[in-house]
């Protein structure tokens, strides 16, 4: 601080001298640095640069380098990444540069099914989702609960989100025995089928179910029979373990609704019903929008729960899978068409999220 | 006359309502529920409405919890006996009909499938390989990433938030729209370099880039410090402390609570990263906990899959932890999220 005051003290003689003769050329003079922005500007860099080398190198390079590769034939054994990319116009794919990228969209999976193999693993994904309204109402209606004004909410709290900080795999297992056939849920509704896998080692169709003989129905391909009960599973899981997580965010917004608004309501003669639709959900609005957002985001990024639970198949596994399973898995993986279908998930998220962010502009209008 | 008084009789009270729309008034009311021949003291609604979130949110919680009592019961099913194997742990609903505290069946003592966990079960997956390799691995992967990535991200979140520089805008928003790059999309091409950088093999990709912090870390840390005056600052600034000193000494003890939630919160991701070791790690020596315990099951070589008590006992071994950190820090880290969901 007071080296500025000086500085500037100094500084002023000097300019108005400059002003008055004229003799010096303005070129000459040099602004004196000033030490405390100086200062400022190099230790404000000097924080940031571990998160911005980590960042740049991680993310942006890596995501930079996954493009690259989407267009050529690179395979780890090709040697060095950075070597192959470094003449880049000599390695793109022999059969076009969008070679990849035609396999994501047209590429059949070995089974008679109608659609190519990308579209049975988007169309897993995206059944995933109906956890997030299943969850979303739930969890509201739990936060709802729990901000009344009662005695040990904050356990509550604590026991709903016991699922969020539990391992995946340990979870997995867990609800792996729970659905077997003669597993605590089948106990509960007097169920005797097998949800994860429901006749022995063959997927399931409607003719083993009910003995009919019905080769044309729609529920006769395993995908739709088998897989229907398979993603069941998956869904109850995510919600399960998602339900937690969820609830603080809106017990947190439920506590930041204005009461003074809702009084007025109450006066007035709304009754609780109105109150909750007309002044506490659009206050809620923020959070649920911010939820929704990465939920979605979330969800198109499933893949470890059906995995883990059926191994890769085209019945239930996310669409992550296809990138493990064409990039990563083994010597004959082809990190180039691993990275083709990164790219093709990368799109088809930022398009997601631009389209709910524009149903939000729209909506607030 | 007569007819105004007519008029006037319709008052909750009276008569007009059959007896047994009268009586069902009464009994609403007795159960909180106001309606046109009786109105409901508001302190049995009160009553009634709390009776019942009890009741919905006890249900919830038996829910959320019985899966855990479950596992903890499961843990010590006797699934090795020929004949019944895991058909005790397929029917099990409170505990198992066959436990490791049976002694005519089991000679190896009530903790048979921890021991087994313990002694036995990891070095079937590599060679080499325990237990408590394994163990050190998660510890290694989950503690050096996090206090030194949360330190970086917290050092990141200060400059952002209390040091005016050119440019300190810009590179924070090119900095947050790295969350926009979904992990699963750079995951092949982060895996390569990896692989050219000899990383994978010695567990190294699970360590390195956690180091230099994470975006999100940051943004939270910096929406904690910009409630902080500035006040403090310019005091240490005047009395002659650096930048360095003004972080050591006053950021990182007033940020403790959010810093602390945080790295509480990345702990628990790491530790619990199963696809990270998954798809980075090759099976052998270093990979971590759950990828261990996927392997455990695994037809390939952990075999377990017919003795599916050890796997589950090893399950509980690897949630122990972080639930206990969690019971010790469960009001830092739901205040953390809450503060989180009333920012947004």
């Amino acid at each position: 601080m007071m080296e500025e005051v000086t500085s500037e003290v100094v500084e002023i003689p000097v300019d108005s001298a400059a002003v008055t003769e004229e003799s010096v050329p303005p070129k000459k003079k040099r602004k004196p640095i000033n030490q405390q922005k100086l200062q400022d500007n190099l230790w404000g860099w000097a924080f940031c640069i571990p998160l911005i080398v980590g960042t740049v190198w991680f993310v942006y390079i890596a995501f930079i380098m996954a493009l690259m590769l989407s267009f050529t034939n690179y395979t780890l054994n090709k040697g060095s990444m950075l070597e192959f990319l470094g003449n880049f116009s000599d390695n793109i794919y022999p059969g076009g540069a969008f070679y990849w990228y035609k396999q994501v969209f047209t590429h059949q999976t070995t089974t008679d099914y109608p659609m190519n193999e990308a579209g049975a693993y988007l169309f897993n994904t995206v059944f995933y989702m109906i956890g997030i309204p299943i969850g979303m109402v739930l969890s509201m209606f739990f936060a709802v609960c729990m901000s009344r004004d009662i005695k040990g909410g904050n356990v509550f709290r604590v026991l709903y989100y016991l699922p969020c900080v539990a391992s995946t795999i340990s979870v997995v297992y867990t609800f792996k025995i729970l659905f077997e056939s003669e597993g605590v849920i089948n106990q509960l509704f007097g169920l005797d089928f097998n949800w994860l896998n429901l006749t022995g080692n063959a997927a399931a169709t409607w003719n083993s179910l009910n003995g009919t003989n019905a080769a044309g129905a729609f529920m006769n391909d395993p995908y739709w029979c088998q897989g229907l009960f398979q993603k069941m599973v998956i869904i109850i899981m995510s919600v399960w373990k998602g339900l937690g997580g969820t609830i603080i965010l809106y017990v947190a917004g439920l506590s930041g609704v204005n009461m003074a608004t809702k009084e007025a309501a109450q006066i007035d003669g709304a009754n609780g019903w109105q109150i909750f639709w007309k002044v506490t959900m659009p206050d809620l609005y923020p959070v649920i929008f911010y939820n929704i957002v990465t939920a979605v985001i979330g969800g198109m990024q499933i893949y470890m729960e059906p995995v883990l639970l059926f191994k890769e198949n085209y019945m239930t596994s996310g669409y992550v899978s296809l990138i493990w399973v064409y990039g990563l898995n083994g010597l004959s993986a082809s990190q180039a068409r691993g990275a083709a279908y990164g790219m093709v998930l990368a799109v088809i998220i930022f398009a997601l999220t631009m389209f709910q962010f524009w149903l939000d502009s729209r909506n607030k209008d | 006359m007569e007819n105004n008084e007519n008029l006037n009789v319709a008052t909750p009270q009276e008569e007009s309502y059959s007896p047994i729309r009268y009586g069902l008034g009464a009994i609403l009311a007795f159960f909180g529920f106001s309606s046109k021949t009786h109105r409901a003291s508001k302190k049995r609604a009160k009553l009634v409405g709390d009776i019942f979130t009890y009741a919905v949110l006890l249900f919830g919680s038996f829910l959320m919890v019985y899966p855990f009592w479950w596992m903890v019961a499961g843990s010590f099913a006797l699934t090795n006996i020929t004949g019944t194997g895991n058909a005790i742990l397929n029917r099990m609903v409170w505990w198992p009909s066959i436990s490791t505290f049976n002694t005519e069946l089991n000679a190896a003592g009530g903790f048979r499938n921890y021991a087994e966990v313990f002694n036995r079960a990891f070095p079937r997956i590599a060679k080499g390989f325990t237990f408590w390799r394994a163990l050190g691995n998660n510890l290694l992967y989950s503690i050096v990433p996090v206090v030194i990535g949360v330190i970086t991200s917290a050092s990141a979140a200060f400059s952002f938030a209390k040091i005016q520089w050119i440019g300190r805008n810009a590179v924070f928003y090119f900095l947050l729209a790295a969350i926009m790059v979904p992990g699963p999309s750079i995951m092949v091409s982060q895996f390569v370099m990896y692989d050219n950088m000899g990383w994978r093999n010695n567990g190294l990709v699970l360590i390195i880039p956690g180091m230099f912090g994470s975006i999100m870390t940051a943004f939270f840390i910096r929406q904690f410090l910009f409630g902080l005056p500035t006040s403090i600052i310019e005091a240490a600034k005047i009395d002659g402390a650096g930048y360095f000193r003004i972080f050591c000494g006053f950021i990182l003890p007033l940020a403790m609570p959010a810093i602390m939630a945080q790295g509480i919160l990345s702990f628990m991701g790491c530790w619990n990263n199963y696809m990270g070791s998954f798809i980075m790690i090759p099976k052998g020596p270093s990979i971590n906990l759950p990828h261990a315990i996927a392997l455990m099951e695994d037809g390939g070589s952990g075999a377990y899959s017919g003795d599916f008590g050890v796997v589950i006992a090893a399950s509980v071994v690897c949630i122990l932890p972080v639930m206990i950190l969690f019971a010790c820090f469960q009001n830092l880290i739901i205040g953390s999220l809450m503060l989180t969901g009333s920012k947004e």
